[in-house]
């Protein structure tokens, strides 16, 4: 079992999303959803705390992977999540990734949390700085509208400097 | 969206926001004593009610750990005001261009 208490939040992201929290759950565990939204990754995972949890890449490469820390439908899901399509990036730590849905008045709000148990660098940050507000946004407009948001992306310059830095 | 723009409308709301940005995660009392260190005179009771503003209009996130409370910037409304003006075809022309503000400013400096 893994503390939770070592992971420190360093990014946290809210989002409104009209629809019901049984419905953001399936968009965020069904691979059908997560292909739309997640950049093209299906997601494939054990409905179980200590399951496997892994994003795969449409060209079947592994793009996240880790394990399960809470399973609790419709309100919370967390996971360990390490970075492996990245060759730099497969030795760093795992985060850990949780999303939390509430219902607010009519709509539901979805908060995702990424915690990390190092002190991790602000440039390596900025890869999910980049990427969670577009996947979330992306999301929020699949469920609302029954299409995902086109967004193409490449991992931020100051990430990868920082990365080749590490390496060093 | 009403919200975020009103949020944004004001210097010290975007002076915290700015602050969320160069250190996520700080709580009432570091954004305060911080603010006081680079002399800006903001009262902690002034830092409180723009923090409530900006989390009302969902521009900051917070977060409960143990007894403190941790604030976050939320740019995802930012990013929503983006998607809905800037398209995707527009946004590497604008990038050129802000590239291109940045350089010629950088000059001049």
């Amino acid at each position: 079992m893994i503390d939770i208490a070592r992971f420190k939040p360093k990014t946290v992201y809210v989002i409104f999303i009209a629809s019901t929290p049984e419905k953001i759950w399936a968009a965020l565990t069904a691979p059908e959803f997560s292909t739309a939204y997640f950049f093209g990754s299906a997601i494939e995972i054990e409905p179980k705390q200590g399951g496997a949890f892994v994003m795969r890449k449409p060209d079947g490469t592994i793009d996240v992977s880790g394990a399960v820390v809470e399973w609790s439908p419709p309100r919370r899901l967390a996971v360990t999540w390490g970075v492996r399509w990245l060759p730099q990036m497969r030795d760093l730590p795992d985060c850990l990734v949780s999303y939390d849905i509430e219902q607010a008045g009519d709509s539901v709000r979805l908060t995702m949390t990424e915690a990390h148990q190092w002190d991790v660098p602000d440039a390596l940050l900025s890869g999910g700085r980049a990427g969670w507000p577009a996947i979330l946004s992306s999301l929020k407009s699949l469920l609302e509208t029954g299409k995902p948001l086109a967004i193409k992306m490449q991992p931020p310059r100051e990430m990868l400097e920082a990365l080749a830095a590490l390496k060093r | 969206m009403d919200a975020v723009f009103k949020a944004l409308a004001d210097s010290s709301r975007r002076e915290l926001l700015d602050r969320l940005r160069a250190e996520n995660g700080q709580t009432l009392g570091e954004l305060c004593e911080r603010l006081a260190t680079s002399g800006i005179g903001m009262s902690r009771q002034a830092v409180s009610k723009h923090l409530a503003i900006l989390e009302e209009a969902n521009l900051v996130a917070t977060v409960k750990r143990g007894r403190e409370k941790l604030h976050y910037l939320n740019p995802v409304p930012i990013h929503e005001i983006a998607e809905r003006w800037i398209g995707k075809f527009e946004e590497a022309r604008l990038q050129a261009l802000s590239a291109l503000k940045k350089n010629l400013e950088k000059r001049h400096e």
